[in-house]
């Protein structure tokens, strides 16, 4: 459009601006409704493809891992309520309700023993004794999702990274990285020396014993002064598998 | 899991930290719970009455980890099972305990009710004898020891029904 100078100038400016606003806002409506029209269908093929396979995925673990992945792709979160169609379905929810509840028991169970903090694969193995009797196996995705949904109660519940391991937190306790490496440390033996931590993370000695008191005083560490070489141990219950003595399982 | 003779220890058993008196109160607590209960057990099903704190009883050291219980924690323990009624120090110095599988009040209790139930109300028994009589066979009576007896007439001598 040619450029006008003067009053007219200006308002044709204005206009042309308006049309190209109203074509862009009608193209992007377009879009829209092109894309949810997409969805639409992939939704409809998702759940036709829930109801054939619904026993596959209520028993197979990786199977059902992978549902999950499809589902996410398309923005479906087959365990964002327990009502409706999901929920009805293939009785999701229900599962990873339960598996949540069921994780919840067993941390709290053995929060006395290891201060709030229990190795991934450790919870795991506890759970499947738990549910020894159940007909649907559970993987580490599962507990991981269960944990997930956990999360957004609002329970203080966490899966943190101790190096290559995964922890799950049961109290609001927050792990400051200095913590974290020190637990990175102990996986190895299941214990560190106030020696280990200054020499091998090369930390001041001051450094090293505040982190460790604090471990300490969370109940996540115990302390060992019964080695014949003296040096004080501080062991860590959650990175050890012995999460399940003493607890009422 | 290890064992000492037929006995089944608990997996703390070997873990070195629960061998510290842990300085941390939910840390102490929880260690002393399992330690009450591994000692009582120990006790009921091997019989043993009496423990000498400077002694070897076989719970305070475990050979495999290589520690000892220090003769604080052993006190602490021992402490905690008299506090609940379940042990008694015999001597001042805290060196010989007696362990109470069931409590004192209790015994009285289990006597009371073996003493009624074979009829013996009106007679005069002597530990020994109810220790050892045919209607003790697979009872509890069998295990009276008269280091035990002798505490348990303290509370008997309140009861009235029996003389």
């Amino acid at each position: 459009m040619r450029r006008r100078p003067g009053i007219g100038g200006l308002q044709t400016a204005a206009a042309a601006r308006d049309q190209y606003r109203l074509l862009g806002e009608n193209v992007a409506k377009l879009r829209t409704d092109l894309m949810k029209e997409q969805l639409a269908t992939f939704r409809s093929q998702l759940e036709e493809f829930a109801r054939k396979h619904k026993n596959d995925i209520r028993k197979n673990p990786s199977f059902r891992s992978q549902f999950h992945e499809m589902c996410a792709k398309v923005g479906v979160d087959p365990l964002a309520s327990n009502k409706g169609f999901w929920a009805e379905l293939l009785g999701i929810g229900d599962f990873y309700y339960e598996l949540g509840v069921q994780i919840v028991e067993i941390c709290l169970a053995t929060r006395p023993l290891n201060g709030g903090l229990i190795d991934l694969q450790e919870l795991c193995k506890l759970l499947r004794q738990k549910r020894k009797h159940d007909r649907e196996a559970v993987s580490e995705d599962d507990c991981l999702r269960a944990i997930s949904k956990l999360k957004t109660l609002g329970s203080g519940f966490e899966v943190i990274l101790a190096g290559k391991k995964k922890l799950v937190r049961s109290v609001p306790t927050e792990l400051k990285k200095d913590h974290n490496e020190i637990l990175e440390l102990a996986y190895s033996t299941g214990y560190v020396t106030v020696d280990e931590v200054e020499r091998r993370l090369t930390w001041t000695h001051g450094r090293a014993i505040d982190a460790l008191d604090t471990l300490l005083d969370e109940g996540l560490a115990m302390i060992d002064d019964g080695h014949a070489d003296g040096k004080h141990r501080y062991w860590f219950p959650c990175v050890s598998s012995i999460s399940s003595f003493g607890a009422d399982n | 899991m290890q064992k000492l003779g037929e006995f089944k220890l608990p997996h703390f058993f070997n873990y070195p930290p629960y061998f510290t008196l842990q300085p941390v109160r939910e840390a102490r607590e929880k260690q002393v719970q399992l330690w009450k209960e591994l000692i009582l057990d120990y006790c009921r099903t091997q019989k043993i009455f009496v423990i000498g704190l400077e002694e070897e009883f076989p719970l305070f050291s475990n050979s495999v980890i290589e520690r000892t219980l220090s003769h604080e924690a052993r006190e602490a323990f021992l402490s905690a099972l008299v506090s609940e009624g379940h042990a008694e120090w015999l001597d001042k110095g805290h060196r010989k305990c007696l362990i109470l599988w069931h409590r004192i009040q209790d015994w009285a209790e289990i006597i009371l009710n073996f003493v009624k139930d074979n009829g013996f109300e009106h007679s005069v028994m002597t530990v020994e004898e109810i220790r050892s009589g045919i209607e003790s066979r697979g009872t509890e009576m069998e295990l009276l020891s008269t280091a035990c007896s002798l505490e348990i007439k303290l509370p008997w001598k309140r009861k009235e029904k029996c003389t």
